[in-house]
């Protein structure tokens, strides 16, 4: 085994010891500038390729352990908040074990220590003059599906050039209304002026930290973003490309990656949304494939939010088969697959939600209450509005003419995620821009709905004991909302640093431990919550700008999501992928390489 | 009876529905301002006011009328009984939709109904565009 320094500044302590081991392993302690141990850093080995990284966390002691399955010319590096990251190359084989100790460093100058910060410390010292009055609608729409605030979205822009991005935005279907994107425009172009920043983030180290291992796999290219994954009854990863029209399989085991294009389509370019500016974003296909749920007989079905259909795959013959939703169906979203193997998914940009039985073929379509007067006229025509923009194809034509220019995202209800309540097996679901839930009873397809204490309800998920709990994304909370007593209780998410904020996307229950797992998308970790004690705690991801979606999990305890900040190539290393994470995974590694914590 | 020649001053309904007709041009424009497309009901209310309040070219008026309310009732009938019309459904509501807009829009739809039948029963409306 070999090593050597990779930046002069960077000082590191190398012992390259060969002892044999199972993998290329790697031991050692992470210290800080004053030479005390460095508790919760993440220390990372790159493969070879650098499209597979593994990730542990320090011990109180600075000690950390991590066996990789790698071999060749890897690099290793060590980061934590607030320090410039230490990094060598290593070359290694698989059998081969190293003591690596690694110094992080004061940054060199406030522009790296700035660079070095979350989003969610540069969003949070937008100058808003009503921060309650403005900034709800800023998050709901300009942290929808991206970071604003990280290395690509920061750039210094005017009013007027801001006043364009937003636009642009516009014509990929976000929702800002006249006056917020004067507003937004203004924020932005005082917010963002390029000069340096100082903040002081906390991820909060623990001993349960230091017991876990991250894998992350890139995935695709620069424009590949991978929407959902969700883990087969095989235990591959499958993650659905919005951008390319593909799924891709991941085998954990081996990090061999399959890719299969979803079937052609006669649709043009962005499917149902062809008037929309195109490509919608990365959105380069016709399908738009989004998220997945498996039925017992092994079949993935796919909701393509653009060319309006559900898909199935069969992972034994690789085929697909597309089902038309009708009932002018604007883009299918999350699915569930309830315990009769009946497939149920949100319609949002039609207030709907799809019932289709995959033994009869029958698809049946829910029209949900429109909630208000705006809304119902949004129902009656907003299908026909993006029949008028796909008229004149990539014009966006229709936002002439949208009410949203008046009113905001409020015009639509936006039926979001969708759960099953394991106790009664009824449906139900998050209204992410009319603060609502809903129940569906499965048999008479009768409707009740909820006001949410917390706006922004997003993707929610049942616990083992039918409790709902539901991500609030635009007020950075978690909801727990009791069917049984009908009672909310709300609870705020931890920021990392003063003044910030957390935009909590989707959230999963582990259903054996009961504890639920979110995304918090606004600075690069991923939370657990624990609902005995109400407390959260974080996993910092070793990945800047890290963009989570639906969360699920593999029968050996880990937690699996996809990477997908809108765009991949805004995500630190260009590529955005599978990630999972295994909450005993780095005690494994200290127990099978004889590490003490 | 009102008969053309007598009616010399501009009758309240004329002016009431006029009146209504600027107001709602006005808040088209002011929607325009926001989403451009709203000028082009604007422009049709703005000519229905004026033929109104001058009491010329009832037959334009009366059709641009009778188009917006066409328009607007196909749209609502397409919407809720065409589904099986299959792709075609969106297509026609589509192209209804920039009738009733081409044709005054919502609003003119509002009133459309009371001035048709101020048109069709009443004696002074068309007393106001016979007298020319």
């Amino acid at each position: 085994m070999t090593a050597r320094k990779s930046r002069p500044l960077i000082a590191l302590l190398l012992a390259g010891i060969a002892l044999p081991a199972a993998a290329a392993s790697f031991t050692g302690k992470v210290i800080l500038p004053d030479g005390k141990p460095a508790f919760g850093a993440m220390v990372t080995v790159f493969d070879a390729s650098r499209q597979v990284r593994e990730t542990v966390y320090t011990a109180q002691d600075g000690s950390y352990a991590i066996s990789t399955p790698f071999e060749g010319a890897l690099a290793v590096r060590a980061r934590l908040a607030g320090l410039d990251d230490a990094t060598t190359k290593v070359t290694a084989t698989k059998t081969q074990r190293a003591t690596l100790n690694l110094a992080l460093k004061p940054f060199a100058d406030a522009q790296s220590a700035s660079d070095a910060l979350s989003a969610s410390a540069f969003n949070a010292r937008l100058p808003w003059k009503d921060v309650n009055r403005d900034r709800p609608g800023f998050i709901s729409q300009c942290n929808y599906c991206h970071q604003l605030g990280n290395a690509t979205t920061r750039v210094p822009r005017s009013h007027e050039e801001w006043m364009g991005e937003l636009a642009k935005m516009e014509g990929l279907l976000a929702m800002p209304s006249a006056r917020e994107k004067q507003v937004f425009a203004e924020v932005l172009s005082k917010g963002f002026d390029g000069k340096p920043i100082t903040a002081n983030q906390n991820y909060g180290a623990s001993a349960e930290l230091a017991r876990a291992k991250l894998v992350e796999w890139n995935v695709g290219d620069d424009y590949t973003f991978i929407h959902d994954a969700d883990v087969g009854a095989d235990q591959k990863l499958y993650g659905t490309d919005e951008g390319h029209d593909v799924l891709w399989v991941l085998d954990r085991a081996t990090s061999m990656i399959e890719r299969y294009p979803l079937p052609e389509s006669k649709l043009p370019r962005g499917g149902k949304f062809s008037g929309m500016k195109l490509p919608i974003g990365v959105f380069t296909g016709k399908h738009g494939p989004h998220s997945m749920a498996q039925t017992s007989d092994g079949r993935i079905w796919i909701t393509n939010a653009l060319s309006s259909t559900l898909m199935s795959f069969d992972p034994k013959t690789k085929a697909f088969k597309t089902y038309p939703v009708g009932h002018d169906a604007l883009y299918p979203h999350t699915i569930r697959v309830d315990r009769h193997d009946i497939v149920w998914f949100t319609i949002v940009a039609s207030n709907q939600i799809a019932r289709f039985d995959p033994k009869t073929e029958q698809m049946t379509v829910i029209r949900l209450p429109s909630n208000g007067f705006i809304r119902w006229t949004s129902d009656m025509l907003f299908p026909t509005l993006m029949r008028i923009g796909s008229w004149l194809p990539d014009q966006a034509a229709q936002l002439n003419l949208s009410t949203h220019r008046f009113f905001g995202s409020s015009i639509l209800a936006f039926p979001y995620g969708i759960d099953v309540n394991p106790v009664d097996g009824s449906i139900w679901y998050a209204k992410l821009y009319a603060s609502k839930i809903g129940r569906i009873d499965p048999v008479t397809l009768k409707v009740q709905e909820w006001d949410t204490p917390m706006k922004g309800p997003r993707r929610p998920r049942f616990d083992a004991h039918g409790i709902f709990w539901i991500p609030a994304f635009d007020e950075g909370g978690l909801m727990r909302f009791d069917p049984a007593t009908q009672k909310f209780e709300s609870f705020k998410i931890p920021a990392v640093g003063k003044g910030e904020y957390e935009t909590p996307y989707a959230l999963n229950v582990d259903k054996a431990s009961g504890e639920i797992w979110l995304a918090a998308n606004n600075s690069d970790r991923m939370l657990r919550f624990d609902p005995k004690t109400h407390g959260f705690m974080t996993y910092p991801s070793p990945t800047r700008v890290t963009v989570l979606r639906d969360f699920s999990f593999t029968k050996d305890g880990q937690v699996c999501t996809s990477s997908s900040n809108l765009p991949s190539y805004a995500i630190e290393g260009g590529r955005g992928g599978f990630l999972c994470l295994d909450p005993a995974g780095g005690e494994a590694d200290r127990k099978a390489l004889g590490v003490r914590q | 009876m009102t008969s053309a020649a007598s009616l010399s001053t501009r009758p309240l309904n004329v002016t009431l529905f006029a009146g209504l007709l600027v107001l709602a041009a006005l808040v088209m424009i002011w929607l325009g301002t926001m989403a451009a497309g709203y000028y082009v009901p604007a422009s049709a209310l703005l000519v229905e006011a004026a033929l109104l309040w001058r009491g010329q070219g009832r037959k334009l008026f009366e059709a641009v009328l009778a188009v917006n309310q066409a328009a607007g009732l196909l749209m609502i009938l397409d919407l809720w009984l065409g589904d099986g019309l299959g792709d075609l459904k969106l297509d026609i509501s589509g192209v209804l939709l920039l009738a009733n807009l081409a044709f005054g829009g919502p609003l003119l739809s509002l009133l459309a109904l009371p001035l048709l039948a101020l048109l069709r029963f009443g004696q002074a409306t068309p007393a106001w565009f016979a007298r020319a």
